[in-house]
């Protein structure tokens, strides 16, 4: 299937989808919040707190670091594009929502590394000390945290004998069995990992700090502002619920559309919103319960995923 | 009811010294009881011998000849070492270096140690033999541990760790070796019975007999003391106390080596002579050729003796791999020759701890001078070690030697010579550093009394009689061969 | 492996979980995280006696089930735990070999079980023997535990491991080896544990500490 099918059903829902992700990546953020306020006894911002800020962030101007180049300039956009790049890639709702062919897991995992890769060039061409720090330490992480979710992947990929994470859904729903299998088991603990580190949220950074020593990813974006920093704050809310809703998807794959009807995509959209709703609260519980890990052990921890990861590869080649 | 009768004397024993508690001559019950166990076997083997065939208990415990001949080889050591706790554990409480209670500890975990050796070599079915090997590391660990020094307490931490992952490797080969027999019919106990898996050797699957007896010899070689897992060794016997050291060294790791005869005389149908005989032959080099070469510098006599019982493992597992007839002869009469030498330097070094205070050599030395008696057994039973006549020694290691060449294993038994003559030269200089070269102690005489000789010289005169006269061991040790024989 | 069946799945879930809590038992640092993969473990265990009890009709695997919950998922984590509160500075603070390399280290012995008991899987057919390389992965794992940490309760966890391994094979390859043996397997651990607990409370009483290190006098 080298030429895609392309047909206005395929378009419309992958719209749908990078629409819902648009609008709903920052009121997750929020809920996110929210949980974890009240969990620590506090009463919280409202939801919708986060799309307050990302439109107080568009109203102000652009600024850009004296001697700084086009790399900063380009990289919000690129992660942007990137992102609803990947989201409309990834079948998330329908399994026929996309390009046909085009959900390739390596192409995802390679979209996502891309954004990353942009942002820490942008923060080298800063010229600050923190934008430099930010960038090794995200760089460290993602050189662990991608091969493991890869790899993650790959071990469900090897039970169907498929790189495309439709036919990796599609296949967990017509055998329930394959949904406790020990690869999965494995995988699924590595890529909670994996999530976890990605999406910049405790124990490996911590989004609420501003603390020189211990950031990771404030410092890579510490000299954006105005619209810029609004297009990347909105990005990463989507990575993170990309990555969550990929995480529910893979494992936990009921209710996702397998056909062409309006009604079932509807379906799909609400299970969707369900299922992400839940892992955002359930990790947002979670991180209220751990403290963040000292920096050179976050490798560890990472190195961790990456072993469950192979594990669960080397599970699926002996059981198949 | 001969089998059972073995076992549970010393089981007896323990109990009743239980019930007792400490008193001066408890030790003489678990004397009295090993004792008795010796003459059982020796009744046991000749029941063989004329063809009563096997002398059943249960169904579970058996005495063929090859088990009542190691009845025999345990009750021997372990009459010489019951006889050494007696001066040992009267002399601990009297100094107050132990009390009572530990005293009595001491006297129950050393007869249980007996009971499950002798457990062991009567089981009928590799599980119960299992359990019975695991259950001799729980508790020699506490017996190891006994004088509660920092020492004793490491060498007990390593002894149980690395014996219980060896005996951990000896269950899961176990496991696989039932595998392959169900796999060729047997079903449960009968799966794992010496009989049975003699009778069915043929017909179980090879490849992974070839994987159960890998594990089974890593597993049981590890209690054997051979490489790769034999690094507890020399630290558990020095630190244990005599007659515990004596019971180890003698008997605890001829029992292991008799659990990989009975294994290897499985494998050998199924897989062919060649697997077991190479990983043996590589286990069994390099534990001489590494014992013969630490043998060289120790400076502790303990320590020294340790190691030379790895050099004897190593060479009695060489035996082992040849497995031909004479091979196996020679290794059944040397256990029982190596026993009583090592048992009695082991409680001569317990009693050089009695009244110097020090097993170190140089420390030590002009024994001969200073204490003529103890020098004279120690004298004697070193040279026993290195193997002159009349001791049986020379004529068990010159057997295993022409077994091993009948057995086209030349290559090998020119490395392990080379080895013997290293080892030879170390321990005949510790020898001379503690006989003759008085350099530490001051040279004042110290009467020995004659309690502590008279078990000492009983030991060497029976290594001696048995080298000069074949009675009454001749006809029980090839019965008893022909079992293994592959 | 024909996943048509739900005990052929289940099984196959209890023995990952037997590698995944090896797994994590070398990768967390806390002893506590360390004691609490054993209890999964332990749970496991269990669960595939079960199974397989259920399965095959066996009353007596469901009796080594039991046991198996009452000694490993409760008893042995419970003398641990006990442990563990006399270590206060708890688990292996700067083990012998670092966690990542040792990670590594549990990747490459994995495959190693796995291409070891290729010949068992291929001579043997059935769905219990294709998972029996979990068991050898985790015996596998122990060695190393057993090899690279030097607190004491690392190494009573390195035997734990050894020992879950050895016990998941044993369920697996032959439906339950006798219960005879069974029995003397798990209570010989049992005994195991218990005496290390004692030797390790004299170690505690001895040097104030539970670090295997202090104890390095034995040496030629």
């Amino acid at each position: 299937m080298s030429v895609a099918v392309v047909s206005p059903w395929i378009i419309g829902s992958g719209l749908l989808q990078v629409g819902l992700f648009l609008l709903g990546a920052p009121l997750l953020v929020g809920l996110m919040r929210t949980v974890r306020c009240r969990m620590e006894g506090r009463v919280g911002p409202p939801i919708r707190q986060p799309w307050r800020e990302l439109r107080k962030l568009l109203l102000k101007s652009r600024s850009q670091p004296e001697h700084s180049t086009l790399v900063f300039a380009i990289a919000p956009v690129v992660l942007m594009a990137t992102t609803l790049v990947v989201v409309w890639l990834t079948p998330l709702l329908s399994v026929r929502v996309t390009l046909s062919g085009g959900s390739d897991l390596f192409a995802i995992v390679f979209l996502l590394l891309l954004g990353s890769v942009s942002l820490s060039l942008a923060a080298l061409d800063t010229g600050t000390a923190f934008g430099g720090m930010g960038s090794s330490r995200l760089m460290t992480i993602v050189a662990l945290a991608e091969p493991a979710l890869l790899v993650a992947i790959l071990a469900l990929a090897a039970t169907v004998h498929s790189s495309s994470l439709a036919t990796i859904m599609l296949a967990a729903l017509h055998h329930p069995i394959w949904l406790v299998t020990p690869q999965r088991l494995l995988s699924f603990s590595a890529f909670v990992v994996v999530v976890l580190a990605e999406s910049g949220r405790l124990p490996v950074d911590n989004p609420a700090t501003h603390l020189e020593l211990t950031m990771i990813h404030e410092a890579l974006i510490l000299e954006y502002s105005g619209p810029d920093l609004a297009l990347i704050k909105l990005a990463e809310s989507i990575r993170l619920t990309f990555l969550l809703a990929l995480l529910a998807n893979l494992f936990f794959p009921w209710g996702v559309s397998f056909s062409a009807s309006g009604i079932s995509l509807l379906i799909g959209t609400f299970v969707l919103l369900a299922k992400v709703a839940v892992l955002g609260v359930v990790i947002s519980a979670g991180e209220v319960a751990v403290a963040k890990l000292r920096l050179f052990r976050v490798p560890e921890l990472l190195a961790g995923a990456f072993m469950l990861s192979i594990l669960a590869v080397l599970s699926a080649l002996v059981i198949a | 009811m001969t089998a059972a009768l073995i076992v549970t004397m010393p089981l007896l024993a323990s109990l009743v010294v239980a019930l007792m508690g400490w008193r001066r001559w408890t030790p003489f019950i678990g004397l009295g009881a090993d004792a008795a166990v010796l003459m059982v076997g020796f009744i046991g083997a000749f029941h063989d011998l004329h063809h009563r065939v096997l002398i059943l208990a249960w169904a579970n415990l058996r005495v063929d000849s090859l088990s009542a001949f190691m009845v025999i080889v345990i009750g021997t050591v372990s009459v010489l070492a019951s006889w050494g706790s007696v001066r040992y554990l009267r002399h601990e409480v009297d100094q107050e270096a132990s009390t009572p209670r530990r005293a009595t500890q001491y006297s129950v975990l050393i007869q249980l140690f007996v009971a499950m050796m002798l457990l062991a070599v009567c089981a009928a079915n590799t599980g119960i033999m299992w359990v019975a090997v695991e259950a001799t590391t729980i508790t020699t660990t506490f017996l190891v541990g006994h004088r509660r020094t920092r020492n004793a307490l490491e060498a007990s931490w390593k002894y149980i760790v690395i014996c219980s992952v060896g005996i951990a490797l000896a269950f899961l080969g176990t496991i696989v070796l039932y595998l392959a027999a169900e796999h060729a019919g047997g079903t449960s106990l009968h799966a794992l019975d010496w009989t049975w898996l003699s009778a069915h050797a043929h017909s179980l699957n090879p490849s992974i007999v070839r994987m159960a007896f890998a594990l089974l010899a890593l597993g049981y070689g590890a209690k054997v003391g051979l490489v790769p897992l034999h690094s507890w060794l020399p630290d558990a016997h020095s630190q244990a106390p005599a007659p515990v050291s004596a019971l180890m060294s003698g008997v605890l790791l001829s029992v292991a080596l008799y659990a990989l005869l009975r294994f290897k005389a499985i494998a050998v149908p199924s897989v062919g002579e060649m697997f077991p005989r190479v990983l043996l032959v590589v286990m069994a080099l390099s534990s001489l050729i590494l014992a013969s070469l630490m043998l060289v510098g120790q400076r502790d006599l303990k320590r020294a003796l340790a190691y030379s019982s790895t050099e004897h493992m190593g060479l009695m597992a060489l035996a082992a791999a040849a497995g031909g007839p004479l091979a196996i002869t020679g290794l059944l009469l040397h256990m029982l020759g190596h026993g009583l030498a090592k048992s009695v330097l082991f409680l001569s070094a317990g009693e050089m701890l009695i009244d110097d205070g020090t097993t170190e050599i140089i420390a030590a030395g002009g024994l001969l001078a200073r204490r003529p008696y103890l020098g004279g057994v120690v004298a004697l039973a070193l040279g026993a070690l290195l193997g002159f006549p009349p001791f049986s020694l020379f004529i068990s290691e010159v057997t295993m030697i022409r077994g091993e060449v009948t057995d086209h294993l030349v290559w090998a038994v020119v490395i392990s010579l080379i080895a013997m003559v290293i080892a030879f030269s170390a321990l005949a200089t510790h020898g001379r550093h503690l006989l003759i070269e008085a350099r530490g102690l001051n040279a004042s005489r110290v009467a020995t009394s004659r309690s502590a000789i008279v078990p000492l010289a009983t030991g060497l005169v029976l290594c001696a009689f048995i080298g000069l006269s074949a009675w009454p061991l001749a006809s029980i040790l090839s019965a008893a061969a022909k079992l293994v024989v592959s | 492996m024909r996943s048509d069946s739900l005990s052929a799945a289940l099984l196959a879930l209890t023995s990952g979980l037997v590698l995944l809590g090896a797994a994590v038992a070398l990768w967390r640092r806390t002893a506590r995280g360390i004691v609490q993969a054993l209890r999964v473990q332990g749970f496991a265990l269990a669960g595939t006696a079960v199974i397989l009890g259920v399965q095959l009709h066996v009353a007596l695997l469901l009796v080594t089930g039991a046991l198996l919950i009452v000694v490993k998922a409760f008893f042995i984590p419970f003398l641990l735990r006990r442990l563990v509160r006399l270590d206060p500075t708890g688990g292996e603070s700067d083990p012998v070999v670092n966690v990542p390399a040792s990670l590594v280290a549990a990747v490459l012995l994995t495959l190693a079980a796995f291409v070891a008991t290729r010949p068992l899987v291929q001579v043997i057919h059935g769905v219990p023997i294709t998972l029996a390389p979990f068991g050898f992965a985790t015996v596998l794992i122990g060695f190393f535990v057993l090899v690279a940490r030097r607190r004491a309760v690392s190494q009573m966890v390195g035997l734990l491991l050894i020992d879950n391994g050895i016990g998941l094979v044993a369920l697996l390859l032959t439906t339950g080896v006798p219960l005879l043996v069974e029995l003397g397997g798990t209570l010989d651990v049992l005994l195991v544990v218990v005496v290390l607990r004692v030797l390790a409370t004299r170690m505690h009483a001895e040097l104030g500490d539970l670090d295997l290190d202090a104890l390095r006098e034995l040496h030629d």
